[in-house]
C-alpha cells in the first residue's frame, strides 16, 4: 500500500493473556480504553473509524465492544476475521484510513476468548468446508508436519526446536502481561507430552483469551493530542495466500516471503535495520523457519541464528521480545494488535524488566492467518515500526 | 392411577436416512467390480491444467469443462504428522500427511498404519476406509494412504 501520507501510532493498549472470565467485548474494551487513554483521547467521538479483528467470537463483535464506550452511533464500526491476521489486519485498516486521508485517528482493535467457548482437550481445525479439515486436519499437525520435514531435510532435533520455548520463556520472564513464562529446560520442553509429533506441548502456544488495541493518527493529529511519542508506521502490507494443489517446500512459507518483501520494499527498510520482531511463533517451528522467511538470516541458516544468540538479547535482532506467543498463548483474533502494542511499549522504554537494550529504533511484526487447503496460510499481515523523536 | 402408556418412553423416530457415508464421487472412484479404487484427477480441456481436487471454473483460465483422469494410486510421503489432541468429535491417535503424486499434485489424507510407523519420502500407496464419523455417527468412507505393502 502506498500512504498518501505518514500514519503515526499515538497510543497503544493490550491486557493481560491468559485464562480469562470475562467475555472477547470486556477484553477488547479494556485494551481499547487504554490505548486511547494513551492517546490523549478523554471522549467518545473523537475517533473516526473503527476495526474490530476477532476470530470465533460471533457477530457484530466490535460495536458489542465499543457500545459502552458510548462510541456507536458517531464512527463507522468494521468487523474484521481473518483467523490468526484478524487483529493485524484490523489495524492494517485503521491505518489505510488515516494513510488515504479517511480519516484522522483511527483504531485498530483485536480481542478474543477462546476458554469460555471451545471444548477442552480439542486442537484447532478450519471450517468444515475444506476438504482437509473433512479428513481430520487440525492446525498443531499441520505445524508438525513443516517440524517433521525440516528436521528431516536439515538434521535438526527435538531439542534444537526447544531452544526457541527456552528463548521466549526467558524473554517473558517480567512481562505482567505473558501467561507462559521464566526459566523451563530443553528436557522439560521435549518431555512434555507429544501433542502432533514431533511437536510437544511446550512446543505449541496456548489457547489463551486476551486483547490489543493501537490508535493511529495523522501527523496534525500527533500535534493536536499531544503526542510525545508517536511511532511512525513506515509500512502495512497484507497478502493472501498463494493457491494451488502442487507441491511445495513447507520449510519456506511463499506468503510470508512475499509479505516480507513487499513491506521491505515499502518501507524501505532492510531486515538487517529491524531491531526487534513479534512474528507468528504459534509453534516452536514456525519461528525457526521465519527467521529465514523474513530475511534475518540466509536461507538454510536459521538454526545457526538461533543457536548464535542472534535472536535474542545482544544479538543482531530480538525476536519475539515480549516472550512471543508461545509465552502470550495465542487468542487468534487479539494477536496481531496484541504483537504492535508490545512493539510500541519497547520502542518508547516502557518495559521495565524485559526491555530490549538499546532501545529499538525499528520493529517488525508478522501474523499469518488460516489453515486453508492449498495455501500455507489464507493471510499474512505484517507491519513496520519506526520511532520519530 | 398412572397411565402406564404415559410412561413408555416415545416411539422411536422413523430411522433416519444417515448423513452421507461416502465422501465425495466427484473425487474418489471405488469400481464396482472390485477394481482398485482411484482419485479423479481434472484436467481442464481449454488449458490442459490438472487438479485434484475438482475446481470449476478452472482456476486458471474459468474454463469450465474437464476430462477426468485417473490418478496415480501410488505416491511419496512428503511429510506427516502423528496426532494426539484432535479436532472435536475424532478419536486420537490418527495420522495424517501430505502425499507428492506423479502427476506433480500433492494430497492431504489421513495415514493407515498407526503411529510411529511413517518417515519421509516413503512410498505409500491409496486405499480407502473411514475418516471420521459423520453427523449421524455413521462411518464417513474417503481415501486414504497406507505404506506400499511389498
Amino acid at each position: 500500500m502506498k500512504f498518501q501520507r505518514n500514519v503515526y501510532i499515538a497510543g497503544v493498549g493490550e491486557t493481560r493473556f491468559g485464562r480469562h472470565n470475562v467475555d472477547f467485548d470486556v477484553l477488547g474494551r479494556s485494551a481499547a480504553l487504554e490505548a486511547l487513554r494513551a492517546s490523549n483521547i478523554n471522549r467518545p467521538d473523537m475517533v473516526q473509524s473503527a476495526y474490530v479483528g476477532n476470530g470465533t467470537n460471533g457477530l457484530v463483535t466490535g460495536q458489542t465492544v465499543l457500545k459502552n464506550l458510548g462510541m456507536c452511533g458517531k464512527l463507522p464500526i468494521i468487523n474484521v476475521e481473518s483467523a490468526c491476521s484478524a487483529g493485524g489486519m484490523a489495524v492494517h485498516l485503521a491505518v489505510r484510513d488515516v494513510a488515504m486521508g479517511l480519516a484522522e485517528v483511527a483504531i485498530g482493535i483485536g480481542c478474543e476468548n477462546h476458554t469460555l467457548h471451545m471444548a477442552q482437550g480439542t486442537a484447532f481445525a478450519t471450517a468444515m468446508s475444506d476438504i482437509e479439515t473433512v479428513h481430520g486436519a487440525v492446525m498443531t499437525g499441520k505445524y508438525a508436519m513443516r517440524a517433521q520435514r525440516y528436521m528431516y531435510e536439515t538434521g535438526a532435533t527435538a531439542e534444537d526446536l526447544a531452544m526457541i520455548t527456552v528463548k521466549n520463556r526467558r524473554h517473558a520472564t517480567n512481562n505482567p502481561f505473558a501467561w507462559f513464562k521464566g526459566e523451563i529446560s530443553i528436557e522439560e520442553v521435549v518431555n512434555s507430552r507429544v501433542v502432533a509429533s514431533p511437536l510437544t506441548l511446550q512446543q505449541c502456544c496456548g489457547i489463551a483469551d486476551g486483547a490489543g488495541a493501537v490508535v493511529v493518527c495523522s501527523e496534525e493529529m500527533v500535534k493536536k493530542l499531544g503526542i510525545e511519542k508517536p511511532i511512525r508506521v513506515a509500512g502495512s502490507v497484507v497478502r493472501s495466500g498463494p493457491y494451488h494443489n502442487r507441491p511445495r517446500d513447507i520449510t519456506g512459507d511463499d506468503i510470508t516471503e512475499e509479505s516480507a518483501a513487499q513491506l521491505y520494499l515499502e518501507s524501505g527498510i532492510g531486515p538487517e535495520n529491524v531491531d526487534i520482531v513479534e512474528l507468528h511463533d504459534a509453534f516452536t517451528i514456525a519461528e525457526l523457519l521465519y527467521y529465514e522467511c523474513l530475511g534475518l538470516c540466509p536461507k538454510g541458516d536459521g538454526l545457526k541464528f538461533l543457536r548464535d544468540g542472534q535472536a535474542t538479547h545482544g544479538g543482531k535482532c530480538v525476536v519475539s521480545p515480549r516472550g512471543g506467543m508461545l509465552s502470550y498463548g495465542h487468542p487468534i483474533g487479539a494477536s496481531g494488535a496484541a504483537q504492535i502494542a508490545a512493539s510500541v511499549k519497547q520502542m518508547r522504554n516502557q518495559c521495565p524488566g524485559y526491555q530490549v537494550d538499546p532501545v529499538p529504533r525499528v520493529a517488525m511484526t508478522h501474523v499469518t492467518g488460516g489453515g486453508l487447503s492449498g495455501t500455507e496460510h489464507a493471510a499474512c499481515t505484517m507491519h513496520m515500526l519506526i520511532s520519530n523523536w | 392411577m398412572f397411565d402406564e402408556k404415559s410412561q413408555k418412553k416415545p416411539e422411536k423416530k422413523p430411522e433416519k436416512k444417515p448423513d452421507i457415508t461416502f465422501f465425495h464421487p466427484d473425487l474418489l472412484e471405488v469400481p464396482a467390480d472390485g477394481g482398485k479404487p482411484y482419485l479423479k484427477g481434472y484436467r481442464c480441456t481449454s488449458c490442459g491444467q490438472l487438479d485434484f481436487p475438482k475446481l470449476s471454473p478452472c482456476p486458471n483460465c474459468w474454463g469450465e469443462e474437464f476430462e477426468v483422469v485417473p490418478l496415480s494410486r501410488r505416491g511419496t510421503l512428503y511429510s506427516f504428522s502423528d496426532n494426539y489432541i484432535g479436532q472435536a468429535g475424532m478419536k486420537p491417535p490418527y495420522s495424517f500427511g501430505y502425499i507428492d503424486l506423479p502427476e506433480n499434485l500433492r494430497i492431504f489424507a489421513q495415514l493407515e498404519g498407526g503411529p510411529k510407523t511413517f518417515s519421509c519420502d516413503e512410498a505409500v500407496e491409496l486405499t480407502v476406509g473411514p475418516v471420521r464419523d459423520n453427523r449421524d455417527g455413521v462411518p464417513l468412507i474417503s481415501y486414504k494412504f497406507r505404506k506400499v505393502e511389498d
